[in-house]
């Protein structure tokens, strides 16, 4: 069964839902009018370019370009993973940029050879499309993640030095932040996983079933990405928040002022 | 045994502290003077590695406390801030944690004797199922004391750990602190009880010097 396209004036009438909450922001002064159009516009206009992107993405398959790309994306992740901390971009950059790429690549190449068996592990359709749900996934568990981290350092320095002072290793010391940073971070992974399939139907599932795929095919998918999720999201939190400990705290365990953004 | 060598001191661009030396020998009890932001507080912070000073060094026990000596240094001396940061949750957890530390195996957290300590300063005997957000000012001093005590070191910094206490236990934590002779310990403090015994020292860090 192949897909229903939608026709552009079709898709242009979806843009008419939006005047519901154009009238609620209005009456109760939320002021989501003009950040919902922003957001709207941006998103369309990324959509189209990848779209047109992908196609010849797709077309021409090439392994070099897909690693390339999948580059660039894990690239980009990690700069809006570090801009939505309060810690320097230049600082952390690259122990995130290493921990991203372990964690994206490592499990993308390991669900195309181990587990679908893919001839071509580097096809586009498979790298490009789980690498970025993998990113988006790692993403968000990130920006908790080393925000929570940096965040909660910084406001308790004082118990922090304290610890310091009973005797207690740097690694002792973080170990409290670093636990509460990682499990924050994997909680809304772990919440939607456990309602998966009752309270909503996830989006790789929808996918495949409106692509023409039986709904058995799409929920073999749908649990593959979502232990990978979990997987590479954990992987690189843990990796981040670990490799940018050598950069973020001097020798003699003390968290570095200048590591801060307000600094 | 700590010996500050001509150190200078500066928070973003500010003279804090400037060209300050002297030492304190074992078993001596010091209580350093000078108006607020004089730098007493910052001296304690140089011994223990949580700041670098611009000129100079700290030693203890000989050794100069650097990157690679001060993982050591805080084993040995027990330190009590002026806000008493012991963290929070319940305060059988924090000495679980404390006890729990490689560090640390070696101490005697048991809790006969965790009990006597807490009993003297005056704790009821379910302290530990409290959290520590619930104490009151002078409950996290004697808290803060009573573990300085427990982890068995010799050298203590105290900064203000006994301004939230009523008079009674201003005393008596003076007297635990005093009657133990092979204690050293440096006291920022107003409490005119610490100076009451002829021994203790005073060192002024605005005139730079002993006054007492």
């Amino acid at each position: 069964m192949d897909t229903v396209d939608i026709t552009i004036l079709s898709l242009g009438l979806t843009f008419l839902l939006l005047i519901v909450p154009v009238i609620i922001s209005s009456i109760y002064g939320l002021k989501l009018i003009k950040p919902l159009f922003y957001s709207v516009a941006r998103m369309s206009i990324q959509l189209v370019l990848i779209g047109v992107f992908l196609k010849y993405l797709f077309l021409w398959n090439n392994m070099f370009v897909n690693l390339v790309w999948l580059a660039i994306m894990v690239v980009v992740a990690v700069f809006s993973a570090i801009r939505s901390s309060s810690v320097k971009i230049r600082k952390i950059f690259l122990p995130g940029l290493i921990s991203f790429s372990i964690a994206t690549f490592a499990v993308v190449i390991y669900l195309n050879t181990v587990v679908i068996s893919l001839k071509n592990i580097f096809d586009a359709r498979y790298i490009i499309v789980l690498g970025g749900m993998l990113l988006g996934n790692s993403l968000r568990g990130n920006i908790v993640g080393i925000s929570t981290f940096y965040k909660n350092l910084k406001k308790d320095t004082k118990p922090y030095l304290y610890v310091l002072s009973l005797g207690a290793s740097r690694f002792e010391a973080i170990l409290p932040y670093f636990r509460e940073s990682v499990q924050l971070a994997l909680r809304p992974t772990l919440a939607s996983m456990a309602t998966m399939g009752i309270v909503a139907l996830p989006g790789m599932m929808t996918g495949v079933i409106l692509g023409g795929a039986s709904p058995e095919v799409a929920i073999k998918y749908q649990i593959m990405i979502m232990i990978a999720i979990v997987v590479s999201t954990m992987i690189s939190v843990v990796l981040t928040i670990l490799m940018t400990l050598r950069v973020c705290f001097n020798r003699c365990g003390v968290l570095r002022k200048d590591v801060f953004n307000d600094q | 045994m700590i010996k500050f060598n001509n150190i200078h001191l500066s928070y973003d661009g500010k003279k804090v502290i400037e060209d300050i030396s002297f030492e304190v020998k074992q078993g001596e009890k010091v209580v350093l003077s000078g108006k607020s932001g004089s730098g007493k507080s910052s001296l304690f912070a140089l011994a223990l590695g949580f700041v670098e000073p611009g000129e100079g060094e700290v030693t203890f026990e000989g050794v100069r406390v650097d990157e690679n000596s001060v993982w050591d240094i805080r084993k040995k001396i027990a330190y009590i801030d002026q806000d008493v940061s012991v963290g929070d949750g319940k305060i059988q957890d924090l000495f679980d944690f404390i006890s729990g530390l490689k560090a640390n195996v070696h101490l005697d957290c048991t809790k006969g004797k965790v009990r006597d300590l807490l009993r003297y300063f005056e704790f009821n005997e379910d302290i530990g199922d409290k959290n520590i957000e619930d104490l009151s000012g002078g409950e996290r001093q004697r808290l803060a004391i009573v573990i300085s005590v427990l982890l068995e070191r010799n050298v203590f910094f105290l900064d203000e750990v006994t301004s939230a206490l009523d008079k009674h236990l201003k005393k008596k934590v003076v007297d635990y602190f005093m009657k133990r002779e092979d204690w050293t310990f440096l006291v920022i403090s107003h409490e005119p009880l610490w100076l009451e015994d002829p021994s203790v020292k005073v060192f002024d860090l605005e005139e730079g010097k002993w006054i007492l």
